[in-house]
Parts: C-alpha cells; structure tokens; sequence
C-alpha cells in the first residue's frame, strides 16, 4: 500500500513539474516576445539621462519626461500621418469588403464563361505579391497623376486585397444554404436584392475576419507610400515614423517617443480585436 | 396554333453579374495583374532618351553576367537564401514548439500567452526593426549589459554593424517577428485533431511523445507545408527590414542585401548609377519567377502527396 | 480475459463529483452493458476503466491487480470509440497494426494478427484503404479490429453503434453479439439504448446520476426493477406511472387508492409503510388486457399508432391520469373510442416515496 501511495505521489509530483515546465517556457517566450517592445514604450517616457543610465529602470519622478513626445509633435505632422493612415486604410478596407464579396457572390453563384479563369486570376494573386509589378503602377500613377495622391495608395491596397479576400468569402458563400437563395428568387426577388440584403448580412463573420487580415499589412506598409505618396501631406504613419527616426537617428528621446506614438495605438487596438483575429487564423478561414 | 403559348422571353443580358464583378475585377486587373504583365514584358526592353526599344533577354544577360550586375545580384539572391534557410529552421519549429505547449490539455493562461506571443507579428516591419536597432545598440548598451549580467558579456558585439553578423541578426529579428504565424496556424490544426484521436493513441500503448511522432505530426504536416510556402514568398518579397535597419544600401557592404532592397535600387538608382525602370523589371522579373518556381514545386511535389485530412 | 473489480471507485472535475462510490465485479468473459441517461456517468466510468481518465478515489482490480494508475495499454483494454477514432493518415492496415508496432512486435507477427483480424471482420479487402474512404459500417469494423488485434483483457465499447444508420445498427449489433460468443473476452459495453442493452448484455447496469440503479440480468431489470427510475428505464414503451395512496397494506396484497378513488390492487409486500402513505404504482403497457376483469381502468383513446403487429393506444383515463396500452395490432381502434382494460394485480408494481420498489409476491 505505501508503495503505492508514493508511486502515486510521484506520478502527480511528475505532473506538476511538467506542467511548471510548459509554463517556465512559454512564459520565457512570452517576456522575450514582449521585452523589445515594452523597454522602447518603458524609456519614451525619459530623459535622456534616464535612458541611459539605466535602461530597465521605470520612469521616476526624476527622469520622468514627455520631452520626446513634445519634439516629434513639433519636428513632424505625426497627427496627419496617423489621419492619412486611417484614411487609406478605412476605405482600402470597406471597398475590397464590398468589391470582395460582390466579386465572390458572383464568382460562386453564377455559371459563365470566363468565371473559371477570373477565379484563377485570383487565386494567383494571393501567391503572387502585387509588390513585383511597382514598376508598372508607378509608370501607371504617373499617368494618371495620381503620384503622391492617398488615391494611389488605395487602388493598389485594394487590388493587393481582394485576392484573399474573394478566396475567404467564396469559401464562405459556398456554405450558405441555396434554398434561401431560391426561395427568393421564387417570389421574384432582384439579384441585387438578393445580394444586398440576404447574403451581405450573412458573410458579416467572414467580412470581419477578412478585414482585419487586409487592415495589417496595409497599415504597417511602407514599400508603396515610400514609392507612389512620399511627399510630407501624403505619408502615412509607418513612413513617417521611417523619415523621422532616419532624420533624428541621434536624438533618444525623440527616436523612442516616436516609436512608441506608432506602437501603442496598434497594441490597443489589438488587444480589443484580438480575439476576433485569432478566431479568423484558427478557424481554418485561411487554409 | 394556339395563341396561349407564348414564345419565351429572351434571356436578359446578365447587368448584375457586370455590377457585381466589375468593379473588383477592373481595379484588380489595372492595378496588380496588368502591372505585373507590364512588368515582365518590360524587362524585355531598354530605354534610352525616352525611346524605349525591344531587346530581348539581354537585361538578364546583363544581371546575372555582368560585372558590374552580376555579383550585386547573386549576392542578393545567395543573401535571400540564407534568409529563408534561417527562417526554415528557426521560425517553424520554435512555432512547433509553442503550439504543441500550447495545446497542452488544460493549460490556463493559455489565451494570455497566445495573445501575447502573437503581438510582435502585428505592428509594422519598419518599427520591429527600428526597436531592435535601439535594443542592439552598443551606444545603448542594453543587450550588452544583459549578457554581462548572465556571464557571456564577452561575446557582446556590434552585430548589426558587422558584415559576418548583419544578415543573421537580421533574420534572428524577423523570426523573433514572425514566429507568431506558424504558431497560430499549427496551434489551430492541432486543436482541431479531436480528442478520441489521441485517445485512441494513448489506448493503443502510445506515450505523449509517441502520440506526437505517429499521429499529431503527420496530421500538422500540411500545415507546416503552408506556413514554409507563405515564408517562402515573404522571405522572397522582403525590403522593410533591410531598408529600415540598414537603409537602400543594405550595408555593410552589401551583406543584408536582399532581391527586394537589390530591386529597389535598381529601379530608383543609388548613389552614382542612375535608377533603370527596364533593369528594376528584369529584377522583379527573376524574383517573379523565383517565387513562381517555388509555388509550383510547392504545389506539384508537396500539396499532392500530404493530403488533408477530414476528422 | 479477466475479471474485473470495482470497489468504491470515485471520480471528481475539480469540486464535481461525477461518480460516487461504484462498487461492481465483473466475471471474465462477461459482456456488461452500462447503460443510462445522458451525463450519468456511464462514459466516465468507462474513461476511467480505459486509463485515460484518473480514478479520484477507490480501486480498480484486473485479475488481483489493482490498477489505478497503470497507463490503459499495462492494463490490457482495448477500447472502441463512438466517432471510431481511426488515424485518418493511416490505412486500415497501419491502424489495426499501430497498437502492436507501439508495443514493439515484430513485422510478421504484426502482420498475421492484422490480417487475421480482417478476415474474421471481413475487412481484409480494404487493409489499403484510408479511413474517408471507408463507409461507415466499415470505419466501425476497422475501430474493433483494432481493438481485437492487441488481444486485451478486456474490450471497451464507448456507443459503437450510435453514429450507423438503424438497419446497419440491427445488422452490426447482430455481429458484435456473434462476436463476443466467439472471442469469449470480457466486454464493457456503454450505451443509451436499451433494445442495445437487453440483446447484447449478460448483465446490464442501470446508472443514474454518477451512482448505480440496479446491476442484473436483463430479463431480471425488466421483471424486478430495484427502483422506479429502472423501471421507467427498461421497457418500450416506457412503464405507466400513476400516483396514489396506501388504501389498505399487507404482505400480500396491497390496494392503493388512486386520487380519483378508484382502489387499485397490487400482489406487493407493503406491511412496512402505513395507511395513506403516497406511493406510485407501475403499469407496463404491454401487461393490459381488455379480457382481465381485475383493476378495471377506463378512458378515452386519445390517439393510436398502428406499429403493424402491435399498436399503441394513448388513453386518457377521465382525470386519472394518461397511459399508454399495447394491444395486438389486428383491431380497429380509433381516437374517440370509449375503452376499459384491466391489469393482473401480479403485473402491477408499486413504488415508495422514495422510487424504491416494493417486493412483488413471487409469482408460482
């Protein structure tokens, strides 16, 4: 009996510890995950001194300081960056929603012709970046006069959008039941009727997973506003950061309040819809 | 003849499938597959004082045979492979390894942990490798001072600034950044393989690391695939990094050099060479084909054979 | 093959208890059925038997050895899942040989226990074949060669036949009976269904609500129920209940007044409770009798269903309450018909307030 008893204790003994150790790891990830981030936030808010005379330290009333974040206020127009951001990054998004589940609608409903190779010539776009045909778009732009424009950047956000998009909604409008469909034709129902308010309202849950998907790397972008919207009235906050920090590489204070003005409303933001993005990763949405 | 029957109405011309498709279509179509196309038939052509002439293939002649092209370029794309190697073997099984802690039955916190480890991946290349250059720094002295504090202050060094280092710090950043991505999605197939599975597993006499050899491994192994296919193109397609942490030049020396930084100074130029949107195609061409290659073998030899499974 | 005993055994989730105190011994080569309603504990019991749940408290014994804590495959059980569980990356041959290639057999010997196993199932035309190319007839065939292949102690079947469709469910429980003769191994055999229970079981055990109801013979269940809830249990359709009162007690006989007044007799041993005591007496369907001139019920047919050779007459009993009767399928009953049946007071049973049986006059 007591050799059993002690086989049994350490049975537990053994599953404790293992359980310690899955945590010891993933919480040792967690911090390295974390610490870059949170000493670059944690010293923004210093001065000087205090940024380098001890990194890891909190802000005392001593080396408390928001001189950073009153520089690039003063040096750079971050408000307007963070506005051009939200601009092209709103409407990038709501138009490859909308073109997106039109597009998909179609493609996955209707029998014609060419529906097979449209739906290709989507297909290869989730593969292929857009990235690969700058040279073309600025050629494009040029001619359009449309350098320098926040318009540039929204087309080819949602020309690099929709691909994924039309793929994720087709998915999702393949399982919609065809009877509500048909039930509405049946008492003669306009397809844009159908489309506007039967199915719409229907693909919401994919809708709100394909958008965060397209909201990131349009937000965090810097390859197309660097090449087609440079010019000061037209960058968006990842590039502004880009200028400010290449411009003030010397100035601490000022490099780690800027960082910090582009991190955090992410990390916000995140936190508020992370639970929505990481059901669209787990759902299988984007096998 | 009877006049009830009526001869049926001509098929409408389909409107709607036009409004629905068009709009998508048309931007779509201007803005990504025609610039592509427009891409690759122009790296067939020279410009010269604005007339532009039909040359063949002799612009990837010029790259990859060309002195002063050629070692730029296979410098790039040698660059670019070690880049992909170091995500291949650092990225995906540290992401393995998460995910099946991770899944560890009746872990707590594992929401917290997940959400955590995940947010790196969220904010912008430019700012993770600004972040890293601060952190890195010997002016700093951060990570100089934590190796000190764990006994291997020796080994401290300007690893940014070093040719032999730069471009493996580089990726060691972009894996620290990207590793939340084949975490989540092998994370998301392992939760999906039902628990009688396992069950079944551990009935039949498997131990918990059996289990994972025999059945939970062969069942991620298409997930693994699809995450190597999407580093693939990122790795391919990288600039950001580069560009932010050592600038166009991808110094020093040319040693964080990737297809994406070679592509953009050729197109725009640098320094005393003059930016050639014909030779920028070319470039973008080959990586084109680089990743189109890729894509392939991916779908030919791999997709084929790892079937997904159906629970 | 093996006996198994259980003494006591207790499981918790956290402060949840979910099995209190299951005390049971069965005999080698018996096929035991566990069956109940759904959440009663039957799959925990079963987990818990399997290893792959943690018995709280109490002991397992597997031929003189008690096994608490040994990992399934040290116990020698073999289990058979409701989904069937098969790899899905592997064929039918890999997943029948997976077990013994874990415990480290060799090649041959694998092989022949494999294949013998799909002869004896009649699957050993489909050894290549991937479990989503089977039907699901076959996944199942595949689910219990691999469980037969490792020769265990025991065989765990967890719902086999819930997820087949109802002519395959017949057809496979015909099987698995013909299969159990021939293999002579011990079975525990969890289910909700009890036509599965009282065709299959050597012995079935009626849970409820994480304890114990009643542990017998099937014929023994439907005859003897212990408590009201085996009684409502065991027997399609289900026993008839009717509250009422002691009207007079006895060894004997007993006649309990029902709250119209109508006196109704019972040949139960009620001398331990007292006049006017609340108890509830048990009416099987298939025990009425339109000839029976004992217990005379009369109401009103509410509603018939003609099953072919038999039909099932709801009547409603003019304030007394509902039941449901079964006669022979050859007659003309309509809802609306005025009819009276009466009840052999050997064939009425009588619960006590707290659902316990009371003990029915051996019948001669």
């Amino acid at each position: 009996m007591r050799l059993t008893q002690s086989f049994l204790s350490n049975i537990s003994v053994r599953n404790v510890s293992k359980s310690t150790t899955v945590h010891a790891v993933l919480l040792a990830y967690t911090v390295i995950a974390l610490f870059p981030i949170l000493i670059v936030i944690v010293n923004s808010f210093k001065d000087r001194k205090g940024i380098f005379r001890d990194p890891l330290a909190l802000p005392t009333s001593d080396t408390f300081s928001m001189v950073g974040f009153e520089q690039v206020l003063l040096r750079s127009d971050f408000g307007l960056f963070a506005w051009n951001s939200i601009i092209v990054t709103v409407l990038a998004v709501g138009l490859v929603l909308l073109l997106g589940a039109m597009a998909a609608w179609a493609l996955t409903e209707y029998r014609f012709r060419t529906n097979l190779l449209i739906t290709f010539l989507f297909a290869m776009g989730i593969m292929i970046p857009i990235r690969l045909g700058t040279v073309s778009i600025l050629r494009l732009m040029v001619e359009l006069n449309l350098v320098n424009t926040l318009t540039s950047l929204v087309l080819v956000y949602i020309a690099q959008g929709l691909p994924l998009a039309v793929y994720i909604l087709s998915e999702f409008v393949r399982t919609i039941p065809k009877e509500l469909v048909e039930a509405a034709r049946c008492d003669a129902v306009s397809e844009y009727r159908i489309f506007f308010s039967i199915i719409l309202p229907l693909l919401k849950p994919a809708m709100a997973t394909v958008a965060v998907f397209t909201m990131i790397p349009i937000w965090n972008d810097l390859w197309f506003p660097l090449i087609l919207a440079p010019s000061e009235e037209t960058r968006t906050i990842t590039l502004g950061v880009q200028q400010f920090v290449g411009q003030y590489v010397t100035n601490w204070t000022s490099v780690l309040a800027a960082l910090t003005m582009a991190i955090v409303p992410v990390l916000i933001l995140y936190t508020i819809f992370s639970r929505q993005l990481i059901r669209g990763l787990t759902s299988g949405a984007v096998k | 003849m009877s006049s009830s029957i009526q001869p049926e109405e001509k098929k409408p011309f389909p409107w709607h499938l036009i409004v629905f498709l068009g709009p998508g279509l048309l931007i779509y179509v201007t803005f990504s597959v025609y610039p592509l196309l427009d891409t690759l038939i122009l790296s067939l052509y020279q410009e010269q004082s604005g007339e532009s002439y039909f040359v063949g293939l002799e612009n990837f002649v010029t790259l990859v045979t060309d002195e002063n092209w050629s070692s730029a370029f296979w410098n790039a794309l040698s660059n670019n492979f070690q880049f992909f190697a170091f995500h291949m073997l650092l990225q995906n099984p540290i992401g393995l390894i998460l995910a099946v802690l991770l899944s560890s039955p009746k872990l707590r916190l594992a929401g917290t942990y997940r959400t955590l480890i995940f947010m790196p991946t969220m904010l912008s290349v430019v700012i993770i490798g600004f972040v890293w250059q601060l952190i890195l720094s010997p002016i700093w002295g951060i990570s100089e001072e934590f190796l000190y504090n764990i006994g291997l202050g020796q080994f401290f060094d300007a690893w940014l600034g070093k040719e032999g280092s730069a471009l493996v710090t580089l990726s060691f950043i972009s894996v620290w950044q990207f590793v939340g991505i084949p975490m989540m999605l092998i994370y998301a197939t392992l939760l999906n393989i039902p628990d009688d599975i396992i069950d079944a597993s551990t009935v039949d006499g498997a131990n918990a690391f059996q289990t994972f050899l025999y059945i939970k491994l062969p069942l991620i192994l298409p997930t693994i695939a699809m995450v190597s296919i999407l580093t693939f193109v990122a790795n391919f397609n990288a600039f950001e990094l580069i560009y932010a942490v050592k600038g166009a030049l991808a110094g020093p020396n040319f040693s964080t050099d990737l297809l994406g930084t070679f592509f953009y100074r050729t197109f725009f130029g640098f320094q005393l060479q003059q930016g050639s949107s014909t030779m920028g195609a070319a470039v973008a061409t080959l990586m084109f084909l680089i990743i189109l290659v890729g894509v392939m073998l991916f779908l030919f030899f791999v997709q084929r054979r790892i079937q997904r499974f159906q629970f | 093959m093996a006996n198994l005993q259980l003494k006591n055994v207790q499981k918790r989730f956290g402060n949840v208890d979910v099995l209190h105190g299951i005390d049971l011994d069965i005999k080698d080569g018996e096929f035991v059925v566990l069956i109940g309603e759904s959440g009663c504990g039957k799959s925990t019991l079963l987990r818990l038997l399997s290893g792959l749940e943690e018995i709280s408290e109490g002991d397992l014994i597997i031929d003189d050895q008690r096994v608490n804590t040994a990992p399934p495959a040290k116990r020698g059980v073999a289990m058979v899942f409701q989904s069937y569980a098969l790899y899905p990356h592997m064929n039918v041959y890999k997943n029948m040989a997976f077990g013994l290639k874990i415990a480290g057999q060799d090649k041959a010997f694998v092989k022949s226990k494999v294949t013998d196993a799909a002869k004896k199932l009649k699957i050993d035309h489909l050894l290549e074949r991937l479990p989503r190319e089977l039907s699901g007839g076959q996944r199942q065939r595949v689910a219990i060669g691999r469980a037969i292949v490792r020769e265990p102690k025991v065989f765990l079947f967890d719902e086999p036949l819930s997820n087949l469709d109802a002519s395959l469910r017949v057809q496979t429980r015909v099987e698995l009976g013909k299969l159990h003769q021939e293999l002579k191994a011990t079975v525990i055999y969890v289910t909700h269904d009890q036509t599965e229970a009282m065709t299959l079981g050597d012995k079935i055990v009626v849970m409820n609500k994480g304890r114990i109801e009643q542990v017998g013979a099937p014929l023994e269940l439907y005859h003897h129920p212990k408590t009201q809830f085996v009684a409502g249990f065991i027997g399609s359709p289900k026993m008839n209940f009717l509250s009422g009162k002691i009207h007079l007690q006895g060894t004997e006989s007993t006649q309990v007044m029902l709250e119209s007044g109508r006196i109704i007799v019972a040949s139960v041993d009620s001398s331990h409770l007292h006049q006017g005591q609340t108890v509830t007496i048990g009416l099987r369907p298939e025990h009425f009798s339109r000839q029976c001139v004992d217990n005379i019920l009369v109401g009103q047919v509410s509603l018939v269903e003609h099953l072919g050779e038999v039909s099932y007459l709801y009547m409603d009993l003019n304030g007394e309450g509902e039941l449901v009767t079964k006669v022979d399928g050859d007659n003309d009953h309509r809802a609306g018909d005025e009819l009276s049946f009466g009840i052999d007071p050997r064939k009425v049973y009588v619960f006590d307030e707290q659902g316990a049986a009371l003990d029915r006059v051996k019948l001669q």
